[in-house]
């Protein structure tokens, strides 16, 4: 199909009127794309205010047999928000109020298209705290988070977006509505369909309320930022931390190419000798945080680092705004970036950030390696000039060396991001036929005509 | 460096924030400029009406982008690369001035005889302004102002001040005469930032020539400004210069007025409100220091919300979207609820907030809280 009908048009025009619907090429491209700059254009973008609506749509979709893509702030990494196949993008932006904030339950119902920074800082202003916090918290939404189960920083302490999803509400193709779980904070009847629909992509239906786990707010928090003459040094400084009985709230760490980057970029404040970082945030009553800020240094010492500066307050954000400019300064290093999220067994991160090194060292590439260490997720990040033939084929032979390394430590080839399209072809290597076959099946339950994200990897 | 389509700019952007409709976000514009220039996308299909009603011009996305994305410069480029754009503005003001404003009133100063750009600015402003409230009645005393005595300075008071809101500029001059300063005869033009906006990057770059020469005649004095936005436009004069020592005289020359009277003594009368809101501006620099004065003048009184919501003046868009700008202003009022006297440092702001003020809600420029000598 490559346009719709004039029949088609007419549905979706009274269906969702004025501005709520948008066909012309240059109101409709940012909906081809999104932050993996991957494209396909869409036949519409629609922009329910309501269930309703939405129901009426798939029930539509669903006997048109055309494709819909649920989209919220298209910020995610590998195509899941890009129509792969012709069909019709929903934005879910204009379904963004906050139901309901609860503090003696100690739950959040939201509609999916709420930002997730503005959560955060509404539920703080009531003394409670929604953990998640991708690094697109600022600027991404609860509904995409809760599709692609992000992470975060915090994920160490405090897990991931699939921990605080107590319950939803999705609309299925054909238009019927799915409940499920609710404001319990347990429930062990029945298969988990909640936790089904974490992570699933948009592959299922299309979420329309999400009732979020809160929990009271910390009080305050340090951090530290701790530099090594090696990886080796700075992974012993993160298992002294461990074993001295502490469970930071962040536990990141930076390799050799990552603070280049930022030296060059001007943001490091590390000295030349470090090789490798860690940043490391505690948080708790001012009490605890005080005493944990003590023994965190007292931990790190024993690796020897080459420097070690502790932040409160504004002093902490800015040692942050090392991690957060780690992005940004790669581009000084190549122009163009293939930006992976491998996930290994925490032990085996040394292991796996070597790897890395050794597969950079085989294709003359600069691979970074930084991320979630706490919890062994970690972003590699391939530089190189896409303009040159040979740098590109190279950075993309050693992304499937990358994954295969993953794998063969026990690992995942993606821990946050997802597969969608720029990791779709990878998925055999982690799936076998069985496992595929059997998500295939329960697609087809919710989805009998696979017209949801259709074209996405698992 | 091009857009990489991260998102960050989605953050800030306040029509975006109004609207919910991710094709007005920056991102999507600047995705849209990369089509157009790559020949991907038709321009043709894009009505004049439609260009004016994509950007606030507010630049906090530029401020924003990791990759150094200028986003409202993308859109001024749009709309002055269309053929037809320069005769749909001048009609367009021409029409809403003459249904608005009789032959005989003061604004229609502002209804030119042919295409003048420097008189957009103050056109737009007016136009916000039509429904205006009421002045401030003023409630802070001076009891003492810092000596400047031997001291030149030019005052740099802005369309607004000019042609507009002539008791901002007398409370200026009052203040800085009070301040033994020599003051100069203000002989700039505009600033340039809203025309620059507009699409109109030409006529802006004459005024910033004008405005530096008037500058060097004056013996490169302390420049004072009024207005956080016109400040913001002076400050972005590079290519102005014959020399790095002449951009950084300049940039050290720009002054604002709040940073005179940091050390002034203030006493605050009787009438004075028991809430006083503060509007930061999007052209207000990271540090503030309008906020800063009036946090030390009125303590605890002054209540600033988080700074995130833009007034939704929008410079054009208030002639091709100005249901848009109304949204974007709709948000903004909402943060500032339960103040009685609401205050900024920016022209564009004082006269958006002034025209949607709700009912006995007092707006304007914080100069005007002040009992001038």
């Amino acid at each position: 199909m490559e346009n719709l009908t004039p029949e088609q048009e007419t549905f979706l025009a009274d269906l969702f009127p004025s501005d709520a619907l948008l066909l012309r090429p240059e109101q409709t491209a940012v909906f081809s794309t999104d932050a993996s700059r991957l494209r396909a254009a869409p036949l519409a973008v629609v922009r329910p205010k309501n269930r309703e609506q939405v129901a009426e749509l798939l029930h539509w979709a669903h006997s048109e047999r055309i494709p819909i893509y649920p989209r919220a702030r298209g910020t995610g990494t590998v195509g899941n928000a890009v129509p792969a196949k012709p069909g019709i993008v929903i934005s879910m932006l204009a379904m963004n109020r906050i139901l309901d904030i609860d503090d003696r339950d100690f739950v959040a119902v939201v509609e999916p298209g709420v930002v997730t920074g503005d959560l955060q800082r509404t539920v703080s202003e009531r003394n409670m705290f929604y953990p998640p916090d991708p690094a697109s918290s600022g600027f991404s939404t609860v509904g995409g988070n809760v599709s692609t189960c992000a992470g975060g920083l915090r994920a160490v302490k405090y897990g991931v977006t699939r921990d605080y999803v107590l319950g939803l509400e999705a609309i299925l193709p054909g238009g019927r509505a799915l409940r499920s779980g609710g404001r319990a904070h347990k429930d062990v009847v029945g298969l988990d369909l909640t936790r089904l629909f974490v992570g699933s992509a948009g592959k299922l239906g299309v979420i329309t309320e999400l009732t979020l786990k809160l929990l009271p707010k910390p009080e305050t928090t340090a951090s530290v930022l701790a530099g090594f003459p090696d990886i080796r040094r700075a992974m012993d400084g993160a298992a002294a931390i461990f074993r001295a009985g502490m469970l930071p709230a962040a536990l990141e760490f930076m390799d050799k190419a990552t603070l280049t980057a930022l030296d060059i970029a001007g943001t490091s404040p590390l000295p030349k000798e470090a090789q490798a970082a860690l940043l490391v945030r505690v948080d708790g009553s001012e009490a605890v945080v005080n005493a944990e800020t003590d023994r965190l240094q007292a931990a790190l010492q024993k690796a020897r680092p080459v420097h070690l500066m502790t932040g409160r307050d504004e002093n902490e954000e800015a040692l942050w705004d090392v991690r957060r400019g780690i992005s940004p300064a790669s581009f000084h290093l190549k122009p163009d970036k293939l930006g992976e999220d491998i996930a290994v067994p925490r032990g085996k991160v040394a292991e796996a950030v070597e790897g890395v090194h050794a597969i950079a060292a085989k294709y003359n590439l600069t691979i970074m390696c930084f991320g979630h260490l706490g919890d062994g997720n970690i972003h590699v990040n391939t530089m190189y000039n896409a303009s040159w033939p040979e740098e590109a084929d190279n950075a993309a032979m050693a992304k499937g060396e990358i994954f295969r390394l993953a794998l063969s430590l026990g690992g995942s080839i993606s821990g946050e991001h997802g597969t969608g399209l720029t990791k779709a072809a990878y998925v055999d290597l982690q799936l076998d036929a069985d496992q595929q076959a059997l998500m295939a099946d329960i697609k087809r339950i919710f989805d009998p005509h696979g017209i949801m994200n259709p074209g996405k990897g698992w | 460096m091009n857009c990489i389509l991260c998102g960050k700019c989605l953050e800030v952007c306040p029509l975006l924030r109004a609207t919910n409709r991710e094709e007005l976000s920056p991102r999507a514009k600047a995705d849209l400029a990369t089509l157009l220039k790559n020949g991907e996308l038709p321009l043709s299909g894009e009505d004049v009406a439609g260009l004016t009603g994509l950007c606030l011009g507010c630049r906090r996305c530029r401020d924003k982008c990791p990759q150094g994305v200028d986003v409202p410069a993308l859109v001024a480029d749009l709309r002055a690369a269309h053929p037809d754009f320069r005769s749909w503005l001048w009609k367009t003001w021409l029409k809403r001035a003459r249904e608005l404003w009789p032959s005989s009133s003061l604004a229609a100063k502002l209804i030119p005889e042919k295409f003048q750009p420097e008189r957009l600015a103050p056109f737009l402003k007016a136009l916000a302004l039509l429904e205006g409230g009421p002045h401030i009645v003023p409630f802070v005393n001076i009891r003492e102002l810092p000596d400047h005595k031997g001291e030149a300075m030019l005052l740099f008071s802005g369309c607004t001040a000019r042609y507009v809101q002539g008791h901002w500029r007398k409370t200026a001059e009052k203040l800085l005469s009070a301040m033994n300063i020599e003051l100069r005869k203000d002989k700039f033009e505009c600033c340039g930032i809203g025309l620059e906006s507009a699409g109109f990057g030409a006529d802006a770059g004459k005024m910033r020539e004008k405005n530096v020469q008037t500058w060097r005649k004056a013996g490169k004095p302390k420049i004072v400004t009024l207005c956080v936005s016109c400040h913001k436009g002076l400050t972005g004069y590079s290519g102005c210069f014959k020399n790095p020592e002449e951009a950084l005289q300049w940039t050290e020359a720009l002054t604002p007025i709040s940073e005179l009277l940091f050390d002034g003594r203030y006493v605050l009368s009787e009438n004075t409100p028991a809430r006083v809101g503060y509007h930061r501006p999007c052209h207000a620099p990271k540090n503030d220091t309008d906020h800063t004065l009036l946090t030390a003048v009125l303590g605890e009184r002054l209540r600033s919300h988080d700074g995130r919501e833009c007034c939704g003046f929008g410079g054009i868009m208030q002639l091709g979207a100005p249901e848009l700008c109304a949204r974007v202003n709709a948000r903004c009022r909402q943060s500032l609820e339960g103040a009685g006297v609401v205050l900024t440092g920016c022209s564009a702001c004082a006269a958006q907030l002034t025209a949607t003020a709700p009912e006995g809600i007092r707006v304007g420029h914080w100069l005007e809280i002040l009992k001038t000598p």
